[in-house]
């Protein structure tokens, strides 16, 4: 069946697009001859034509509009419906329409662009960056007592989702498991790709297409190949071995059913033929065929074994059921007697299904498939049920955050996906993608390289800790995120750990450095091999180094010395040791690391906190965090308006107009000024002030944090011209005059008179942030975009605020939203197209 | 192991079958498609190696301050170890001074080069089609793009066994690597074997042709897009099988040395050329990207050093062998690919094609994948380049030294990856990403080189 894909979802979010610009639809007419009804003339008459007349701005004249060819006609109307719906005309210092007279032509553009099916606004509508669309005030206020659901559709399943299902058809488990999730195999290559933009990315939209084909043939060859090594080696077929040495992997076993006809000096009866049929269809597509599929897999086989033997005719097999669509898509279609309301409940497996890719990438463990086959997923508080034993279940989703993180071990969490909405949601994880001039930073900063994501990969890892402590509290769980002054600043040991070893150094160096250690180390050495041995090296130390690397008395005390010496706590990672990649204290303003280069400056030390999260000053939650502001940057400068844009939209539930194609802005150079001044100077037209009024004060608070993400009162005034001192980019670095920051800024859009107006930096824009009502709310429309895999639509306003109250009356439990949205009836029932 | 090969032929087909598009090499209006090929090596390229010899007192001066220089080639001597291309002097173009500090450099850089992004062994990192790969698009053939590769054995960059087929240096799309052919003759079979008349190939093929329409029948109903792809591929596998009788004349018939599984480095690099010829001169391709050595390889076969081993990475780091210092060996290294270059461009120009040859359709480009030596920054690019008459760019028979780093005029690798692009027909504004690094000297980075668009 063919799936609905964006013609309904638009029709569907028209209704939604009638409440956000305050129209409702007229009846389409049939077609006949353009003309302008006279009480839209007169509107457009009274509130655009003075400056959109003969010649007007921007080369719209809607006085003439019955003049024009259709296909410029439907042009100019485009640009009309864009700006009443961006409400960004008419100006706001001019009269503005009335209620009536705004929805009035509102209904008729969008009529007449429907009419020609050429609203670009509603192709829009289905894509996560019209997310907000939706007026939220209709969402949240009650008044829409729509029965929320969704379309049925085919969903094709996310890249992790993909890996998981390799796994499955391997049927590994164990260490094994893990260890293959991490490397990949070999041969397979995701077909599967999500957008690297912020927030949610994941939808229901993208169809399986060509693109997809071609990876998954050669994915189909290989996983084919693999499935019946084992048993091919085992009948002694010549060549069974990998061409290529670096291929190792060999699954231990082939399953029984293909082993038997590998095995087989004839050729196979029917029974065994469809026996390996159903055992693929049970690995790949987790279902047993049908008779009429058994039929169809039991002709290609045959002529498959006729044409190539037994192997290799039952590859054929393997790879025809792999290149199945259904291998790589999630189906939702519901069944049973649709309600009063022309919506079916997702059936007892679909939901398994469902619920189990909502809080993992695994499909459902044996509990919850058993409990789709008893008979006991049919009901809300059935899926209740499972969903709070799997939000229980610390194991059986548990994987790395993020397994690409370079040579760190990545955070794990027990429910990475819950992890994950947030890490789309707030954007940072794009971190290791922005490069930087690294002497900028005085080299403490790596950009990403070979073997490793550098620096941002680091502070990414950070920021994940941060969130699945955050998430494992489960408590106040938004405004946590958003205000936290605690931070994770390298912490490769836990804090059991961390501490016992800062304590052992302490108590060594308390003993030693009453001794001649800096004149005499090797007879120090000798003389306190006991504590040496107690409390830096079970095997000793000698006094002296001798190569890199090498631990020594001389090399732990003066270590120690530039650390405890002068009050402060080492860092776990010795200085000298191999790999050690740990210096970017510097960009949480922490102070330098002491040790780099065998040089121990005098000067701020970075004072480390083997436990941790610990306080830092000067910052407050994830916008604040050094992964956020590089993500949140360009090259060689901060980025106000990207900074400024996404609170806009992903904190405010705003909408900000897309760039038009004619804007080719540049932000200035000028070595007298600062980056907000010259922002300033270059969006402060009419034609550009009406985007960035949206955007740039909401972002120039955090100039306060320049591109490296450390925190600033000056700015650097990066001009040739503004040079005091130029640097060799290795132990000297450029020096350039400065101005004060200024951090101001002004919040609108919270709906709450205590919280809009003018803040005094970037703190206080987070406080009031983290109190508005809107904000929680607006992560709440994205939590729900993520888990639905949609854009959300006024009839899911019961759904939304269900899991708004959910989250406050447990105290701002994040599962406790995650509960409420997949027992939701948006999550349960489905319709079929045209059933609305 | 058969996946790559058969991710080759399929993806190769498939690529081009799905693009709305119809014309092949062959001209259908008398106008012949633009060639490329990129030869790309190891180990870096010494810019001082590039500096014709014979450049009056004050041009060497400039040269070694990097200063500007345009200089007609004619009037000029070659260095020795580019004197394979004399004859070719009048097409041939000598390119200093465009740095790539946004690539991953150093030992190895992945698609970097190619790309003009930071590349690594992530597929991840991929963030784009590289060069090739645009160049392929504009100018479609049945496969698209081949790429061939002396593989390393250990290390670093695109890697597979010397004889299989692996990761390569090109690039699709966003974390799309592409496959190479590591040996002649596993790229001889995979590319044409539409015209095998090997048993078990044929086989193999009717078998794929079955799983497709297989494919194709079960998705009708219930994925159109996904049917409508495997119809496509079908399609073209059809229009391949067609073309046989085109294509057979140009199924290279490589000596027995070619087929080996052991060879030399040489030996593979030529038997790669012999198919490389056939695959344009067939038209099954219009773009060929090739390896001929990378620092992780061991180079066996060299002019003066049949009987050695050559570790690359050591000559690098200045060691010599035998009685050759490691410039020495470089020097050997790089007349070797010179002769692979002469090759390509002396058989092409005996290839007829509407009113001239095939060369007169084509560019060569021979360039470092990592920039200006062994442990490199990305400061320095050096290109060769040859290029026939219906070229669209104005350099040839050319000394080209550009702005130094930093200078006004300065160019990278995206301004020149621009300028090939938009003087065929691509009108990106810029390819690549910027460098991070010159923005301190406030130059604009972005566009073509409008003094190379004649």
């Amino acid at each position: 069946m063919p799936m609905p894909f964006n013609s309904s979802f638009q029709r569907s979010l028209w209704v939604a697009l009638v409440l956000a610009t305050g129209t409702v639809p007229a009846r389409a007419d049939g077609p006949a001859a353009f003309a302008v009804p006279t009480e839209v003339r007169a509107v457009l008459d009274a509130h655009c034509a003075d400056c959109h007349g003969e010649h007007g701005k921007g080369n719209v004249d809607v006085t003439a509009l019955d003049k024009l060819k259709l296909g410029d006609r439907l042009e100019t109307l485009n640009k009309i419906q864009d700006q009443l719906f961006y409400k960004m005309m008419p100006p706001p210092k001019s009269e503005q329409p009335g209620e009536k007279d705004a929805r009035m032509l509102g209904e008729w553009v969008r009529t007449e662009l429907r009419r020609h099916k050429a609203s670009k606004l509603d192709d829009r509508l289905p894509y996560p960056d019209a997310g907000n669309y939706v007026d939220h005030a209709a969402l949240f206020d009650g008044s829409n007592r729509e029965k929320a659901y969704t379309l049925a559709r085919r969903w094709l399943v996310s890249p992790q989702i993909f890996e998981e299902r390799v796994l499955d058809v391997f049927q590994l488990v164990g260490r094994e498991r893990d260890q293959l999730r991490r490397s990949g195999f070999y041969g397979v290559t995701n077909p599967f790709l999500l957008p690297d933009n912020a927030g949610v990315r994941y939808y229901d939209l993208t169809p399986l297409d060509g693109s997809h084909l071609l990876v998954m043939l050669n994915n189909a060859e290989w996983i084919a190949s693999k499935q019946l090594q084992a048993a091919r080696l085992k009948a002694g077929y010549p060549k069974a071995a990998p061409a290529d040495p670096k291929d190792k992997w060999v699954p231990k076993t082939t399953p029984a059913a293909f082993e038997v006809v590998v095995t087989k000096k004839t050729a196979p009866t029917d029974d065994e033929i469809q026996t390996a049929v159903q055992t693929q269809f049970g690995l790949v597509l987790q279902r047993k065929a049908t008779d009429a599929e058994l039929r169809q897999y039991l002709a290609l086989t045959r002529d498959a074994i006729q044409v190539a033997g037994n192997a290799e005719g039952l590859r054929q097999m393997l790879k025809a059921v792999l290149l199945e669509s259904e291998f790589v898509y999630r189906l939702e279609f519901g069944a049973g007697k649709p309600d009063d309301y022309g919506r079916v409940p997702l059936a007892p497996r679909e939901a398994a299904y469902a619920l189990a890719y909502a809080l993992g990438d695994r499909g459902p463990d044996a509990t919850l498939l058993k409990a789709a086959e008893s008979g006991k997923l049919n009901t809300k508080a059935d899926c209740e049920r499972e969903v709070l034993r799997l939000l229980a279940d610390t194991a059986y989703f548990a994987a790395p955050v993020d397994k690409s993180l370079g040579f760190l071990q990545p955070t794990t969490a027990p429910h990475p996906r819950l992890i994950r909405f947030f890490r789309e949601f707030f954007g940072y994880s794009t971190a290791f993608k922005i490069f930087k001039d690294t002497p900028r930073a005085g080299n403490v900063y790596t950009n990403a390289d070979r073997g490793s994501t550098g620096t941002a990969g680091m502070l990414i890892d950070e920021a994940d800790r941060l969130l699945t402590d955050i998430l494992a509290a489960d408590k106040a769980v938004f405004e946590t995120m958003l205000t936290t002054d605690r931070y994770y600043v390298f912490h490769p040991l836990d804090n059991d750990k961390g501490k016992k070893l800062v304590d052992n150094w302490r108590a060594a160096y308390e003993v030693l450095r009453h001794t001649d250690w800096k004149k005499n180390p090797e007879a120090v050495a000798k003389e306190h091999d006991a504590v040496i041995r107690k409390y830096l090296d079970p095997k000793g130390l000698p006094g002296k180094h001798k190569v890199n690397h090498d631990n020594s008395v001389l090399r732990f005390m003066s270590y120690f010395e530039a650390t405890f010496g002068r009050g402060f706590t080492p860092f776990t990672v010795l200085p000298w040791a191999h790999g050690n990649r740990f210096r970017h204290a510097e960009i949480y303003n922490l102070g330098a690391m002491p040790g780099h280069g065998g040089k121990y400056e005098p000067g701020q030390t970075f004072d480390y906190h083997p436990v941790q999260p610990f306080a830092v000053p000067d910052r407050k939650g994830i916008l604040t965090h050094p992964a956020w502001l590089v993500a949140f940057s360009a090259n060689t400068a901060s980025d106000p308006i990207r900074r400024g844009k996404w609170i806009r939209e992903k904190l405010l539930a705003g909408v900000v107009p897309d760039v038009p194609i004619t804007v080719d802005a540049k932000v200035p150079d000028d070595p007298h000024k600062t980056l907000r001044e010259r922002v300033g100077e270059v969006t402060r037209s009419a034609a550009c002030v009406k985007c960035h009024s949206r955007m740039n004060d909401l972002g120039y608070p955090l100039e306060q944090f320049d591109d490296f993400g450390r925190f600033r009162k000056l700015e650097k005034l990066e001009h040739p011209d503004s040079l005091v001192s130029a640097g060799n980019g290795k132990s000297t670095f450029d020096v350039y005059k400065t101005k004060p920051i200024d951090a101001r800024g002004v919040l609108s859009g919270t709906g709450d008179p205590k919280l809009d107006g003018p803040v005094t930096d970037a703190l206080d824009l987070i406080d009031r942030l983290a109190k508005s009502d809107r904000v929680r709310q607006s992560i709440i429309r994205h939590a729900f975009r993520f888990f639905l895999g949609r854009n959300e639509l006024p009839s899911d306003s019961q759904t939304l605020i269900d899991a708004d109250r959910a989250y406050l009356k447990s105290g701002g439990s994040f599962k406790a939203v995650v509960v409420s949205l997949l027992t939701s009836d948006s999550f349960i029932y489905r319709k079929q197209q045209g059933n609305r | 192991m058969t996946t790559r090969r058969d991710f080759m032929a399929t993806a190769a087909l498939g690529a081009a079958g799905l693009a709305p598009r119809t014309v092949w090499a062959k001209p259908t209006g008398g106008k012949p498609p633009m060639r490329f090929i990129f030869l790309h090596k190891g180990n870096g390229l010494f810019p001082s190696v590039m500096v014709p010899p014979s450049l009056s007192k004050d041009d060497a001066a400039k040269e070694a301050k990097k200063g500007p220089l345009n200089l007609d080639l004619g009037k000029h001597e070659l260095p020795e170890w580019m004197k394979p291309l004399a004859a070719h002097t009048p097409d041939l173009t000598i390119l200093q001074g465009l740095s790539g500090k946004m690539c991953t450099t150093g030992h190895h850089t992945w698609c970097s080069s190619l790309g003009v992004f930071k590349a690594n062994e992530r597929v991840s990192s991929i963030k784009w089609a590289t060069v090739d790969f645009e160049l392929a698009k504009m100018f479609p053939s049945p496969m698209e793009h081949i790429e061939l590769a002396c593989f390393p054995l250990g290390g670093g960059n695109a890697r597979g066994t010397l004889n299989g087929i692996a990761t390569g240096f090109s690039a699709r799309g966003p974390q799309q690597p592409n496959y190479a052919f590591g040996s002649p003759k596993v790229a001889a079979q995979e590319l044409f074997k539409s015209v095998s008349i090997d048993k078990s190939v044929q086989a193999q093929s009717q078998l794929g042709r079955a799983a497709l329409e297989f494919a194709g029948r079960r998705e009708a109903d219930k994925v159109p897009s996904y049917a409508s792809s495997i119809e496509a591929v079908r399609e073209r596998d059809r229009k391949v099988n067609a073309m046989a009788d085109a294509i057979r004349p140009h199924v290279p018939k490589l000596d027995a040395k070619y087929l080996a599984d052991e060879m030399t480095t040489v030996d593979r690099q030529r038997g790669h050329v012999e198919v490389l010829l056939a695959a344009l001169l067939s038209g099954l391709t219009n773009v060929v990207a090739f390896t001929v050595d990378e620092l992780g390889h061991e180079y066996t076969g060299l002019a003066g050093l049949e009987t050695e081993k050559v570790n690359l990475h050591d000559v690098g780091h200045g060691k010599g062998l035998g009685k050759l210092t490691a410039d020495e060996v470089r020097f050997a290294v790089r007349r070797q690919h010179m002769t692979l270059v002469d090759a390509i461009a002396a058989r092409l120009k005996k290839a007829p094609e509407v009113d001239g040859t095939v060369f007169d359709n084509t560019m060569i480009f021979y360039f470092p994948d990592n920039g200006e030596t062994h442990h490199s920054h990305g400061t320095e690019y050096p290109f060769v380049v040859l290029s026939g008459k219906n070229a669209k760019l104005n350099i040839r028979g050319k000394y080209i030294r550009l702005p130094n780093y930093g200078d006004a005029g300065h160019k990278t690798l995206g301004n020149w990856y621009t300028t090939l692009l938009n003087a065929h027909g691509n009108p990106i504004k810029h390819y690549g990403d910027p460098d991070p690094g010159l923005a301190r000297f406030g130059l604009d980075q972005t566009g073509s080189i409008k003094q190379f668009l004649g």
